[in-house]
């Protein structure tokens, strides 16, 4: 394999799996939730099979596999883990307390949609409710791009000038379980581009003693650590523009922090993340042959936010349309916030639609995507945007009543 | 073996400033016992009274020290661990370097919040040691019952009142018996009254890979409402009429390491500590006082 | 509207003390609030306490930087640069030091501007309390000083006791020390302090994580924090007694004790908690206690 560059049909578990078995990684504290456990079940294989040098441990919850995660790194070693929805809710308030340790271990999270009810399917309930805790957040589209951010999210998070705990996030089913040709990449490469990890600032040995993560009294104390931790997040986005330039030279892949897809002439933005952009951007092409000139964003680096992309993206567009696959109960949509945010204070900035759609892996029709284009485009002409919307059809309903009728709600 | 306190060493791995109470059972149990285990340690601790010990920009102790949060030291642990082994593997730590790890809890996370973690790391074989500091409720927060809190025992959340005259109406869990039925190799009790018994303690199980696992009763002046000055006597007395006693399990071999001669009675201990006071006035609590004695009557049968 | 700030140690009292305050102000009339600062709330450590009085409703919350009347509770919180507690007092303001020590002599030590007033409230909580408890005895106080009339205070007192004990003796002894207080201190017209000191806004300068982490790379520092100040009585060996026996030493939780070169037993006294545990314990007699008096 050494030498060449190799294609392989892997779903996006095995990609992931893939690049952490690249990435040199030392230690894995594990714990098995749908539908991330492939990924743990190949590292732990791979380990046992002598084909990985690493420390394999299965933890008793997420909560304690997240502890020994940062607790490791704050040792000194590359440590990996993985988990999805109530898992990552489970480890929750541990994702404050490592991220807080300044520890730079990435940990791939496989969106699902939270319960009640509880289900399987993918939504970004999980991972947004995580934009707060100091992790550094990359959303990937496809199998290929899932491994490659898992090497990108390894430079970034233990570059100097961050020093914080990555999350690379994919949907379950939709990219976990499906495959599609991946590029393996040489490993003696990717040595050269991620070298071994040599922490200078969190360590623990018996010639310099060192007290972590200790307490704070006093808000102007607390409030000097939290914003160094906003600051050092922030400084991921010049690193990561460093970092991805530097990928594409070696691997000839690249990642921008956001991706624009027929974006150049679109008076009218399709904004989503994660696999269901894929769906999106298929729309975006059909309404093309229609001769709309309609483009897609995608948002990639959620954390840091890459607000100046953003901005520089939408700027000149007639109307933009969020489809939020998750919702803020009594809210609606995070991410139509959060780009409302960005966009506030532009002078001439596009209408801003909202939509909830995908939520627990609901399929998103074409019908829905036109729909989205036309309320995107009668906006723009009438000045009117619509209110917030879910995208849900007759048909759904339809099936819907069914259901009720049998639950004896009918 | 150590036969008397003058042979325990002077060194001192933890110096003194720390924001404990006056009188601090807890701390002086966590003296002795980093006193037995030298220098080359990291602490892992959780949630409780111990989390002050460390505010920033200051440590008491002369090793490290990491805080986790207050379900997962055990886990903490095992990360710790696991990173100190995979460094010296692979080269890139001299064992010189290597580190005993050591995780500090107080009551409510070892016997409650924690059981899940800890239960994880001694199944895990986790090489390291746990110390308990138990002050028989969650002292941190003021004082509301725990797993640890014994029967008639007054706290925040279990005063004493009309409907309830006997404060905690629950019983104090075994948490020895909860870690042997995990046959861990080495698991103790300990008081901070009888220093020499900590220190052979940890002197017999040096040496044992694996779980090695302590309980300090602790007496907590603010918490039992007692003088500061009378921590070690109160700890003495817990151990003199039976309620505390002092015991190892080997391999899960129990053998008591102090017998009494004769057990003082328990309302010895009970009666001058203010969380007891209420059973003894205004009305004395006849029935809960002989229950208490028969219980560990009972136990050393 | 007047703002008070209490300093006490942990256990001392200096949240009841402010809630005696609060309470014989609303007896009076007055809007008024008063919470404590919790921290690491322990026996000893310093602790911090307010009050505000107002004949308005009052918008402020929080920390008062800027009090117009401070009191002091334990006279050691003077040399603590952790509780500083006479940061942020104007000229105008007043302190009440808890001391043996005289108001002139306290002012010329410290350096204080502003008005000072002194009185040994723990001689008077022993002599009758029996116990270093002084929330009544501040409260009485500090409402002498904001000029409070003596039955609010005795209402305050009776209330805030009755919360936390049934013992009626044990309130009457809180009501005779706290009116004894209100008697020994002179009242005194204050100026309330409205003025703000300015400190600029910056710009946070960031810093990577080997400094910006919340670790603690020197060890076992704590030593600085002289936590020797915390006591209220002192063990003093008698080595005429001492036989060597190391049960003290051992004995100590926060191993304050050492032997000296002849082999007798020391206490590091700046930072000996007090808590007497070694005098409790020594089976020769030999360490008695001694009331603490902050010697210059």
């Amino acid at each position: 394999m050494l030498g060449k560059m190799t294609k392989q049909m892997l779903t996006g578990n095995a990609s992931i799996a893939w690049g952490v078995r690249l990435s040199d990684v030392d230690y894995i504290p594990a714990y098995p939730v749908t539908p991330q456990t492939e990924i743990i079940e190949s590292l732990s294989k791979w380990i046992r099979e002598g084909q990985m040098d690493a420390g394999f441990v299965t933890m008793d919850s997420e909560h304690s596999m997240i502890t020994a995660a940062g607790a490791a790194s704050a040792t000194g070693v590359r440590v990996f883990t993985a988990t999805s929805s109530q898992g990552l809710m489970y480890g929750f308030e541990m994702l404050y307390t490592v991220s807080g340790w300044r520890v730079p271990f990435v940990m791939a999270n496989v969106s699902r949609g939270l319960s009640s009810p509880i289900t399987l399917e993918p939504d970004h309930n999980d991972i947004l409710a995580a934009r707060d805790t100091g992790f550094l957040q990359i959303h990937c589209e496809t199998c290929q791009e899932a491994l490659d951010s898992i090497l990108i999210a390894y430079r970034l998070a233990e570059d100097k000038s961050v020093l914080l705990p990555a999350i690379v996030n994919m949907d379950g089913f939709y990219l976990s379980f499906t495959r599609e040709p991946v590029e393996i990449p040489n490993k003696e490469i990717v040595r050269e581009f991620l070298p071994p990890y040599k922490p200078t600032h969190a360590f623990f040995r018996a010639s310099q003693p060192m007290a972590q993560g200790v307490a704070v009294l006093g808000g102007h104390i607390y409030s000097y650590f939290k914003y160094q931790m906003h600051m050092a997040n922030n400084n991921a986005l010049s690193i990561y523009k460093e970092v991805s330039e530097e990928f594409k030279e070696t691997f000839g892949r690249g990642y921008g922090t956001v991706e624009g897809y027929m974006l150049d002439d679109a008076e009218y933005v399709l904004i989503m993340s994660n696999s269901f952009s894929a769906m999106g951007k298929a729309a975006v092409k059909r309404a093309r042959e229609k001769g709309l000139r309609i483009g897609l964003l995608r948002l990639r680096l959620l954390r840091p936010f890459p607000e100046e992309d953003i901005r520089e993206a939408l700027k000149g567009r007639k109307a933009s349309a969020v489809i939020d696959q998750n919702i803020s109960v009594g809210k609606g949509g995070i991410l139509y916030s959060e780009i409302a945010g960005v966009l506030y204070n532009e002078k001439q900035r596009p209408l801003l639609l909202s939509f909830i759609g995908g939520l627990g892996g609901k399929n998103i029709s074409d019908a829905e995507f036109d729909f989205i284009f036309d309320a995107m485009m009668n906006a723009y002409s009438t000045g009117n945007v619509p209110q917030p919307a879910l995208l849900y059809t007759e048909a759904e309903l339809e099936e819907m009543e069914r259901l009720k009728r049998v639950a004896g709600k009918g | 073996m150590i036969k008397s306190i003058k042979d325990l060493t002077f060194e001192e791995q933890m110096l003194p400033g720390t924001p404990a109470c006056a009188g601090c059972g807890g701390l002086l149990a966590l003296r002795h016992c980093l006193k037995a285990l030298g220098e080359k340690t990291v602490i892992v601790n959780a949630a409780g009274c111990f989390t002050l010990l460390c505010v920033y920009p200051f440590t008491p102790f002369k090793s490290s020290w990491l805080y986790t949060a207050m379900a997962c030291a055990p886990a903490g642990a095992q990360g710790v661990r696991d990173a100190l082994n995979i460094l010296i593997k692979k080269g890139r730590l001299d064992e010189k370097e290597d580190l005993k790890v050591v995780v500090l809890t107080g009551d409510g996370a070892a016997y409650d919040m924690g059981l899940s973690s800890t239960s994880g790391a001694i199944y895990r074989n986790l090489d390291f040691y746990y110390i308990c500091y138990d002050n028989e409720a969650y002292g941190n927060t003021g004082f509301q019952s725990s797993g640890a809190t014994p029967f008639g025992s007054k706290t925040g959340t279990t005063l004493p009142a009309e409907l309830n005259p006997l404060g905690s109406e629950l019983s104090k869990k075994d948490l020895f018996e909860i870690w042997r039925s995990h046959k861990p190799p080495y698991l103790a009790t300990i008081s901070p009254s009888h220093p020499v018994d900590i220190a052979n303690k940890f002197k017999k199980c040096e040496g044992i890979k694996g779980p090695k696992l302590f309980i300090a009763h602790s007496p907590c002046p603010p918490g039992w409402a007692t003088e500061p000055r009378l921590s070690a006597k109160f700890a003495k007395l817990a151990v003199e009429t039976g309620i505390w006693p002092l015991k190892e399990a080997l391999y899960g071999e129990v053998k008591h390491t102090l017998i009494p001669k004769k057990f003082k009675p328990v309302e010895e201990y009970l009666s001058e500590q203010g969380r007891f006071a209420h059973l003894f006035k205004p009305i004395r609590q006849e029935e809960a006082i002989k229950n208490i004695q028969e219980r560990v009557n009972r136990y050393w049968k | 509207m007047l703002k008070v700030r209490f300093h006490g140690r942990g256990g001392q009292g200096a949240k009841i003390a402010s809630r005696v305050l609060g309470t014989a102000a609303f007896l009076e009339g007055y809007y008024a609030q008063d919470f404590p600062l919790y921290g690491a709330e322990r026996r000893g450590a310093p602790i911090a306490a307010f009050t505000r009085i107002s004949k308005e409703p009052i918008l402020e919350r929080g920390v008062i930087s800027e009090p117009d009347v401070i009191v002091v509770m334990d006279e050691t919180l003077l040399d603590d640069p952790l509780a500083n507690p006479l940061s942020g007092l104007g000229k105008e303001g007043l302190v009440f030091i808890n001391t043996t020590h005289k108001a002139e002599d306290i002012k010329k030590r410290y350096r204080i501007d502003a008005n000072v007033l002194t009185l040994d409230i723990t001689k008077i909580s022993l002599d009758i309390l029996g116990k270093p408890i002084l929330s009544a005895l501040a409260g009485g106080a500090a409402s002498k000083i904001v000029r409070l009339k003596e039955t609010s205070l005795k209402e305050a007192v009776t209330r805030e006791l009755s919360d936390i004990t049934h013992e009626k003796g044990l309130i009457e002894k809180n009501i005779e020390a706290s009116i004894y207080c209100f008697n020994a201190l002179p009242s005194v017209l204050i100026k309330s302090n409205a003025s703000h000191k300015k400190s600029d806004v910056i710009t946070m300068p960031f810093e990577a994580a080997d400094i910006s982490s919340p670790s603690v790379t020197i060890p076992a520092n704590t030593p600085l924090k002289k936590t020797g100040n915390w006591r209220i009585f002192k063990p003093v060996w008698d080595y005429e007694l001492c036989t060597k026996c190391m049960t003290c030493v051992m004995r100590c939780p926060d191993g304050c004790i050492r032997v000296n070169e002849e082999g007798f037993p020391y206490s590091d006294y700046e930072n000996c908690k007090g808590c007497m545990i070694c005098a409790e314990e020594c089976p020769a007699k030999a360490i008695r206690k001694e009331r603490e008096v902050h010697a210059w």
